[in-house]
């Protein structure tokens, strides 16, 4: 389970995060919604503490912490319990994409070469790049990075484990193959965050979604009961906006 | 005047023998430069108090005055400095035990220092922050993060300055010989000056450092393409 309590985060004035308080329950898949400039990637850099928040707690798995009190221990403590799936993939790129997901495992959770190049070639299997493990980052396309870093992320195996955007820096027809290995690896009941655009894939694959606006959270609850009946007058106005868009991008 | 070719070989051979000097103070600055240029980069990144602005400031003095005058500032000033902390101490170490060649390398490795730190602080300024974030993101603490993804990027850029640093800091040891230290240059005259032979002895040592440049040139762009095997484009 993860729970954040109370999280605020400025930058200098501005107010990005507004007292946000959200549990996601183990195996969740949970999607934030929101539009640009809400604070949803804030709100996950703050999950894996790539942002510090002003104030707040975080509880995730048996570890809980208060940012505000937070040491260096506590933050390379908190920081392996999640992993980030990133917009722009941030693969290591000058390691191959076997050592890109082996990093972690080697240096981090101090597997054996031997070890973390079996689990990595797994993950990596299951993305569909077995065949790719000699490759550079930059000799793939956008879509076979972006899987990389799933594996990556997935390798670790963190009790959550955060996408922002994850396809949309892709071309729309590479959308499909990354949005279905998420698909597959949240039908395994691991736990995930997931901000994006793409609602159709918000609606199947999660349980709980989140819409944020203006640095809270407006509204939150299951897919059918957002997407069929959104209670506040700020969701539905999202909605109407984006399904608009989207229905006229088709 | 005639020119001598044949002496020009004569004196390329007694060149030789200086030759290891030459290389000693290159190899030295440059190698202490290294360390030096990371520690004051990385300090001035990370805006470490305090720290910092000495680093700051000994960058700024550094550049800002020429490399000759940091050889003579050190070559008379530091004696001065460690006979005192020895006389105020009680320490029997005397500066006249210090071998002339001691002062160039300290004097050229701060040199070489200060100009190493800003190509090095170009490079790990280059390298994207997205880089640290993912490294982060998977556990790492800042240190491994720095060592294992930020510094072997950071040296892939800057890989051709530091060569520039390289051959700059060989060129310039030849300021040795105004402490006394018989480098290839100092040789040079000496071998001139004995043999009344001015311009062939200088041709021999333009042959000889012009022949290590090509070698470093060489060394440099071999390493460049191993190190920036990952920058190939294309789909494997
Ligand atoms: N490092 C930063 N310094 C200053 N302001 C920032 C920084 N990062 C984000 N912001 C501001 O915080 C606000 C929220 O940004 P955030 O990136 O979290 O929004 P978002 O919901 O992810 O938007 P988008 O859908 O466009 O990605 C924005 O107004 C942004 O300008
Ligand atoms: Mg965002």
């Amino acid at each position: 389970m993860i729970k954040l309590t109370n999280i605020s985060k400025s930058f200098g004035k501005h107010e990005v995060l507004h007292q946000i308080n959200l549990t996601v329950e183990k195996g969740e898949v949970v999607v934030i919604l929101g539009p640009s400039g809400s604070g949803k990637t804030t709100l996950l850099r703050c999950i894996n503490y790539l942002e510090k928040p002003n104030e707040g707690q975080i509880e995730i798995g048996d570890f809980n912490l208060d940012y505000k009190q937070a040491n260096k221990k506590d933050i390379h403590n908190l920081r392996q319990r999640s992993a980030m799936v990133f917009q722009h993939y941030n693969l290591f790129k000058h390691k191959t994409v076997l050592e890109n997901v082996m990093e972690g495992l080697v240096v981090v959770q101090k597997f054996s070469t031997d070890e973390a190049k079996r689990k990595s070639i797994e993950m990596l299997e299951k993305v569909g790049l077995g065949t790719k493990l000699d490759a550079y980052p930059s000799q793939l396309s956008g879509g076979q990075q972006q899987r990389v870093g799933i594996a990556r992320a997935l390798a670790l195996n963190p009790e959550v484990i955060l996408f922002d955007e994850p396809t949309s820096a892709l071309d729309p027809e590479l959308v499909g193959e990354v949005l279905d290995v998420i698909r597959k690896i949240a039908k395994e009941g691991i736990t995930m965050i997931v901000v994006t655009h793409e609602m159709g894939f918000a609606r199947d694959v999660s349980n709980h979604v989140v819409f944020m606006d203006e640095g809270v959270i407006v509204e939150e609850g299951r897919p059918q009961d957002i997407f069929g009946a959104p209670k506040e007058e700020r969701t539905k106005q999202f909605l109407k906006r984006i399904t608009s868009e989207w229905a006229y991008s088709i | 005047m005639k020119i001598d070719p044949l002496f020009i070989l004569t004196a390329l051979l007694s060149l030789f023998k200086a030759l290891p000097t030459t290389l000693i103070i290159t190899v030295v600055s440059v190698s202490m430069g290294l360390i030096i240029g990371s520690a004051v980069a990385l300090i001035r990144i990370y805006k470490v108090p305090v720290l910092h602005r000495i680093a700051t400031a000994y960058v700024m003095f550094i550049r800002g005055t020429p490399m000759l005058m940091h050889l003579f500032l050190i070559y008379f000033g530091l004696p001065m400095l460690i006979d005192g902390i020895s006389e105020a101490w009680g320490l029997p170490f005397q500066s006249n035990q210090i071998p002339l060649i001691g002062f160039v390398f300290i004097s050229f490795s701060l040199t070489a220092g200060a100009y190493m730190s800003e190509v090095i602080r170009a490079g790990i300024i280059a390298v994207n922050r997205g880089q640290i974030e993912a490294a982060y993101s998977v556990g790492m603490t800042t240190a491994q993060a720095l060592r294992r993804i930020v510094l072997p990027q950071a040296l892939s850029v800057c890989l051709p300055n530091l060569s520039n640093s390289l051959i700059g800091m060989l060129h310039a040891s030849t300021l040795a010989f105004a402490v006394s230290v018989v480098d290839i240059n100092a040789q040079a005259q000496i071998v001139a000056a004995n043999n009344w032979k001015f311009l062939e002895s200088y041709i021999a040592a333009a042959l000889l450092f012009w022949g290590m440049t090509v070698l470093i040139e060489r060394a440099t762009s071999r390493l460049e393409k191993r190190i920036n095997n990952h920058n190939r484009g294309g789909v494997a």
